[in-house]
């Protein structure tokens, strides 16, 4: 089965690409400069939102971009919570904030989850409510190695991707770096 | 063909940990010798493999080597290949309690039964094996963890220490040697001061023995966990009645076969928090290396794709192998072509479970060097409690995720009289936060984003962004740490690999039949090591999140409790070696009782489990076995 997304016959427009690194550092708390840096060999946010345009499709995804300009003055966590509509019950979140997570998934895990389509939960569950642990979504696709390398969960835990260490011997018996040194943007500041 | 000159010194069949050793031993020695290995040849490079692993959908001990698991479509999970339709297929992660188009093993227990039932003496069979190899070169320790502890010296004297299973026939003295040229073929990295605690439980060094290189630090993980047990002790027995004795608890680095410098010209460990499935620098040692340094003494060839299919035997000589060499065209259709070879001598080094299988698939499915009826019989395994928690709030995070899987283990609870009434075990510390347990960090990071609580984290069911999702996977993932318990398993000659009277893989080959089951002593086991868990949990003032239920495959229930057992990969016992050729397959050199220029290798020889991982000693074994094999050859 080829899972592929296709590549778009033409390269998508470098200020759409802009706005969804804009964008994204606002939904994963990084600053847009670690996702979409000045010299960029790797170029994950022009992949990124190309996968994504090509799993949502244009219209989504325009709507989503033109929701974020409208609002991509205001400080990165009102942006995320607004667009995540984190403050809405989860069964009544929009199909546009559902896209908005995958972003958030593929940024951190480097994989597509589609939209809306969770994981099982655990069994066996006491009274207290705790159960087996249950096991994530199945993600559609891992996009590329490079994706898997450069997923922004192993800076979260202030480490590196299981499988791609670029710590020297024995770093594992010191203290990490600050999450800020892993390019979180742990200021209130615009997140550009 | 029997007056014809043998082709070979040795055949050996199995490209893995024994077979690699021997190759390389008695192509020092100037024997011509042959490999069989039913896999692909080791790639060039290991980037293929590393390729595989990164864009794996579940990052299973199998993920990295082939078949590479599949989905037919986007809403179907992600399975492996049918078995039925591969050259070389093999027991996997994702097969495990599946029907026979993705489990490879046929398992006596049905698919999803829960709550197996106790027979007349308080054993639970039915239950699913749960450990799995792999069928390439190089063999399943690609993706061994490097844990490289000696065994202790009651651990292989069972019998006349405790009066519960067997004596290895060999002798603690006996060992030592051949441990210390395992540790230094592996590249041990540890110090035997920092091992000297151990005494207790009686394992003890030659004097003066150094390791070829210093340790391998202690993650903060397990800095944290040795403070907190400080102290620590816990009875032999939790009733009453039997060892009542109190045990200290306290954690020692592990002697482990990773690189504390450069060794064999290879790099230094850089802590990828990744030895199972694939080391990506190869600074933990694997077969391959040796497989190398065995192809360098020019006297060793492999044949790839070569599946041997045939132990011929006549009167009480193996007289050749015949062998399936596989291959696919290019619309992926396998063909295969038969062939035989001959050799003075042989030796079956192909997994304890593979080996069994084609010793009683040879001679017609009438078995070959089983006058002894014990061959496929005690299969066992370390098989394996998992007990996960997060550290106190209060207390400074521990950072998991960093560092090889595990560096430091309770060793202290190996030894003691209560091994007359239940199993001992040993206490492995991870480094990789809930990776094991829960499947994190994916399946918290989902949680937040998607607001469900799979991985038990999010009791609320938030959805999180920014900062605020960063924070809060930042305190939970640098929080969580884990201790998977390994038992030393009752041998038990119902649990058992026999030929599947249906099933077989692509080439037609019977598939191997598993009954197997757990017996009071070793579910004794699991009860103390569940409660000293929780004590050390509590003691640390740790928040503990193991819910092992009866949810299904990999469940039992003992005592009135509800335990989920995992494998350790660590397969044993299906080809046991003895002094009596009524009990037991091969002899002290792991040379058959039956068949005396076969030799049948790997930790199948083991009688019992033991307490300490099995690769150094499956090893050293292998060397035991080259000077019997070399005394053979009339060397």
């Amino acid at each position: 089965m080829n899972t592929q997304a296709t590549a778009p016959s033409t390269p998508a427009p470098e200020a759409d690409v802009q706005d969804f690194a804009n964008m994204s550092a606002a939904l994963t708390g990084f600053l847009s400069s670690v996702l979409k840096p000045k010299l960029d060999p790797v170029g994950l946010a022009r992949t990124y939102y190309e996968f994504a345009l090509s799993q949502a499709g244009a219209s989504q995804m325009s709507a989503l971009l033109n929701a974020f300009r409208a609002i991509q003055k205001q400080p990165p966590q009102t942006i995320a919570d607004t667009l995540l509509e984190t403050e809405k019950p989860n069964d009544k979140v929009s199909a546009q904030a559902l896209l908005a997570q995958s972003i958030v998934a593929l940024w951190y895990l480097g994989a597509w989850y589609i939209p809306g389509v969770k994981g099982s939960p655990g069994n066996n569950c006491d009274p207290g409510g705790q159960c087996n642990p249950g096991f994530p979504p199945t993600p559609l696709q891992i996009v590329s190695s490079e994706a898997y390398t450069n997923g922004l969960v192993w800076k979260v835990m202030q480490s590196h991707p299981m499988g791609y260490s670029p710590f020297t011997f024995g770093y594992w018996s010191q203290p990490p770096g600050s999450l800020s040194s892993f390019g979180v943007n742990t200021g209130n500041g615009g997140g550009q | 063909m029997s007056a014809a000159t043998p082709q070979y010194d040795v055949i050996i069949i199995g490209a893995g940990v024994s077979g690699n050793t021997i190759a390389w031993q008695l192509g020092l020695a100037g024997k011509k010798v042959l490999i069989l290995e039913a896999g692909v040849a080791v790639p060039d490079s290991r980037e293929e493999y590393m390729e595989n692993f990164y864009l794996a959908l579940a990052k299973t001990p199998e993920s990295p080597y082939p078949a590479i698991a599949e989905r037919k479509s986007v809403k179907d999970s992600i399975v492996q290949p049918d078995p039925a339709k591969l050259p070389t297929p093999r027991a996997t992660v994702l097969g495990l309690g599946g029907a026979p188009d993705t489990s490879y093993l046929i398992q006596a227990q049905p698919n999803g039964r829960t709550n197996p039932p106790t027979d007349k003496n308080g054993n639970v069979r039915g239950l699913q094996f749960s450990s799995t190899y792999e069928r390439v070169g190089g063999g399943t320790s690609w993706h061994w963890l490097g844990t490289s502890l000696r065994e202790l010296e009651n651990d292989i004297r069972m019998k006349t220490k405790y009066d519960v299973f067997y004596d290895w026939p060999v002798t603690y003295t006996e060992l030592q040697p051949l441990w210390a040229k395992a540790e230094k073929t592996i590249g041990v990295a540890a110090s035997t001061a920092q091992q000297e605690p151990l005494q207790v439980v009686g394992l003890v060094y030659p004097p003066g023995y150094q390791y070829p290189m210093g340790p391998i630090p202690m993650s903060i993980v397990d800095q944290t966990v040795s403070t907190g047990v400080a102290g620590m002790q816990v009875p032999g027995m939790l009733d009453s009645e039997g060892d009542t004795r109190l045990y200290d608890v306290f954690v020692t680095p592990t002697p482990q076969g990773r690189n504390s410098e450069p060794y064999q010209d290879r790099r230094v460990c850089a802590g990828n928090t990744n030895c199972i499935p694939i080391c990506p620098i190869q600074a933990k040692w694997d077969p391959t290396v040796t497989l190398g340094e065995a192809l360098d003494t020019g006297n060793v060839t492999v044949s790839y794709q070569s599946v041997a299919v045939n132990i011929a035997v006549q009167g009480k000589s193996v007289t050749q192998i015949d062998y399936l060499v596989w291959s696919k065209d290019a619309s992926g259709k396998l063909s295969s072509v038969k062939k035989s070879v001959t050799g003075k001598l042989y030796v079956l080094a192909a997994h304890a479970i593979e080996n069994a299988k084609l010793l009683l698939l040879s001679n017609n499915k009438q078995g070959i060097c089983n006058s002894s009826d014990q061959v496929g019989r005690n299969l066992m395994d370390h098989v394996l409690y998992l007990s996960w928690a997060l550290i106190s709030e209060n207390d400074n995070p521990i950072w998991g995720y960093r560092g090889p899987l595990a560096t430091s283990g309770i060793e202290s609870l190996r030894d003691g009289d209560f091994r007359k009434y239940r199993s001992a075990f040993r206490m492995e510390i991870g480094n990789e936060g809930w990776n094991f347990s829960s499947s994190d960090p994916y399946n918290t990071t989902m949680d937040y984003i998607q607001g469900t609580n799979n991985a038990q984290l999010n009791p609320n069911k938030q959805r999180l962004g920014g900062l605020a999702l960063v924070q809060k996977l930042n305190s939970l993932f640098t929080r969580q740490f884990r201790i998977g318990v390994m038992f030393d398993q009752a041998p038990l000659a119902e649990n058992r690999v026999t030929l599947d009277p249906t099933n077989t893989d692509g080439l037609g080959i019977p598939r191997p039949h598993i009954d197997y089951g757990l017996d009071p002593y070793t579910m004794e086991g699991f009860r103390v090591a569940k409660d000293v868990c929780t004590k050390i949990y509590q003691r640390m003032g740790a928040t503990e999140f193991t819910k092992p239920g009866i949810g299904g495959t990999g469940d039992f229930t003992y005592k009135g409790q509800n335990y989920h057992y995992y494998g350790a990969g660590h397969v044993m016992g299906t080809h046991r070696m003895g002094n009596d050729p009524c009990t037991s397959v091969v002899d002290a050199n792991q040379r058959s009782h039956d068949v005396p220029n076969l030799w049948i290798v790997g930790s199948g020889s083991f009688p019992t489990v033991a307490t300490a991982n099995p690769t150094l000693t499956l090893m050293a074994l292998a060397f035991k076995s080259v000077q019997s094999i070399l005394s053979a050859l009339g060397s």
